[in-house]
């Protein structure tokens, strides 16, 4: 038997490593950690399976949906979960939205209970930002240039455009998504080359 | 000459999720009316409505394309803490698609007619040859898509409790769940109801606009805080949307511009690869994009939905008031900003009508 401020916590995320730090750090506060990756469809029955007391979800998920609406749907699962949305506490949402921390909690559980293991998910993710700001920093330096002439390469042989407009192209882009322009030519060397590959 | 003052903010994010009837905010981008209005917008693409609604309230987004219920829901407290948010201008009326994966369809000869209830009645009375409940996906509890479904399966006789199962997925993934088996049906906006019947995985067996015609589909969604603390901001970005439309409505070629820049990859990418047009006001989903009749907040049109909010209130004990209501829809945003807009701005007379339903692309 766990100990009573024991919780149990379904983990859905994507990226392996953040999941396995997060894991860790809720595992040495004597929580009981479920990680899964996102596949379509079946959350709600991971939910049922698991009863988990709390979800911690990456906000990118595109299953936050599903689980979003879990509660509303489903009156009559014994254990609805809700966003946790603490009114009182539009700091720690702020800062979990921020980091891309949403969590869902079982109605009725104390947010006080809550909060701790919100916390450490917050400082895992943060902690992971970081660290791949600063591997992507190195690895990207070497190569960027070379990426970014592939890109330029696809894009004048799929849209049919020159050199420049090519440029100008993944330039917008990078604009608009807010990101710099070798991971704008990251993504559209990795849908190019798949659109070449027929997939 | 234009008397709006100066936006206090022109570094914007707005938020969208890929469907067709983000192509006013694409279009006021990507044509400058936008930067016209001295506005900076970065579009960012959602991948789902529930992040980008709890990305509005927090403040992470100015703003959004939102669905058509969302505002006052989220004024309500509908899901999520209350937030008080407006819908000051329409981006689309119609747009829905309700699909059948093929095998569903096949099975139960259920096909769209021109009365919707057919298909309903087709599925209902295939019901006990099935070898479990449907499993119908829509998009956010509170959406037309969701009330449409229910409406339709209601036509049909089918309860949405008992007979189906009622799930939610974001529209880009409605399609490679009907492929994989996972749901059954599906109640989505424009371009993946066309895609699935494009891809041999579904069959469209009614639309949104037979169910509720005409029904305002997705607004541009800014919290109260948000309008009160830019004024300017928000009649700018209102006035860009509108001059969006309008051109829109102008010349068949900018339907066909549209298009393209819907199917970059920061917006729909490929899920549009499909679409030879973009499909304006035609048979039998009616998309509607432009035209001061579809941008100008409709409280009447927002009444009815908000009848199924009220249903929802009902359940926890409440009521919806009225005065909720009427702050969230208040066409008084959108008729100042045009006003303040300025007499020259129109002076070449009324905008353009919208495109007829025979578009020649």
């Amino acid at each position: 038997m766990s100990p009573p401020t024991s919780l149990k916590i379904l983990l859905v995320d994507d990226e392996v490593v953040r999941a396995a730090m997060v894991e860790e750090a809720l595992t040495h506060e004597g929580h009981r950690v479920i990680c899964r990756l996102t596949s379509p469809a079946s959350l709600n029955e991971m939910v049922a399976r698991h009863a988990p007391d709390v979800v911690i979800i990456d906000m990118e998920s595109p299953d936050r949906d599903t689980l979003d609406s879990m509660a509303l749907l489903n009156r009559e699962n014994p254990r609805p979960v809700v966003f946790f949305a603490d009114q009182h506490d539009p700091e720690t949402l702020q800062a979990a939205l921020k980091v891309g921390v949403s969590a869902y909690v079982v109605d009725g559980l104390v947010p006080g209970r809550v909060k701790p293991i919100i916390e450490v998910a917050i400082a895992r993710f943060d902690a992971f930002q970081s660290l791949r700001r600063e591997l992507d920093k190195t690895r990207n330096q070497l190569s960027e240039r070379k990426r970014i002439e592939r890109a330029k390469g696809l894009l004048m042989k799929h849209q049919n455009t020159d050199e420049e407009q090519a440029y100008r192209m993944l330039r917008k882009l990078a604009m608009d998504r807010g990101q710099r322009i070798a991971q704008v030519a990251d993504n559209v060397i990795d849908i190019l080359e798949r659109l070449e590959n027929g997939l | 000459m234009t008397f709006l003052p100066d936006a206090e903010r022109p570094d914007l994010t707005l938020g969208f999720v890929p469907l067709l009837d983000a192509a006013l905010l694409v279009i006021a981008r990507e044509a400058g009316f936008f930067a016209d209005q001295g506005l900076d917008v970065t579009l960012a693409r959602q991948n789902t409505w529930s992040a980008l609604r709890d990305k509005v309230a927090a403040g992470l987004l100015d703003g959004a394309q939102m669905l058509a219920p969302m505002p006052l829901a989220m004024s309500l407290g509908l899901g999520r803490a209350p937030c008080e948010t407006l819908a000051p201008v329409t981006l689309s009326r119609n747009g829905n698609a309700l699909v059948l994966a093929e095998r569903l369809a096949e099975a139960s000869h259920a096909h769209l007619a021109v009365d919707p209830a057919r298909g309903a009645r087709a599925l209902a009375a295939a019901l006990p040859t099935l070898p479990r409940p449907p499993r119908l996906a829509m998009v956010y509890p509170y959406s037309c898509q969701h009330y449409q479904l229910r409406h339709w399966l209601d036509l049909g006789g089918l309860d949405p409790q008992r007979d189906v199962e009622l799930v939610v997925l974001p529209p880009p993934r409605m399609v490679e769940a009907m492929e994989a088996g996972e749901i059954d049906g599906f109640c989505v906006g424009e371009p993946w109801g066309s895609l699935a019947q494009h891809r041999g995985a579904g069959r469209i067996v009614a639309t949104g606009a037979q169910l509720w015609p005409e029904a305002p589909e997705k607004v541009l969604g800014v919290t109260r805080s948000w309008a009160r603390c830019y004024p300017a901001t928000l009649a700018r970005l209102i006035v860009a949307l509108q001059r969006a439309g309008d051109w829109l409505a102008a010349d068949p070629g900018h339907a066909r511009r549209t298009l393209e820049w819907l199917a970059l990859p920061p917006y729909l990418d490929r899920s549009v690869a499909h679409l030879s047009r973009l499909p304006l006001n035609e048979t039998p989903i009616r998309q509607r994009l432009c035209g001061s009749e579809v941008l100008r907040p409709d409280p009447q049109a927002a009444a009815s939905v908000a009848e199924h909010l009220d249903q929802a209130l009902r359940r926890e004990g409440r009521r919806l008031d009225l005065a909720s209501l009427r702050a969230c829809h208040d066409p008084v945003h959108y008729d100042r900003a045009l006003h303040q807009a300025g007499a020259e701005d129109t002076e070449g007379g009324t905008p353009p009508a919208p495109q007829p339903d025979s578009n020649p692309m």
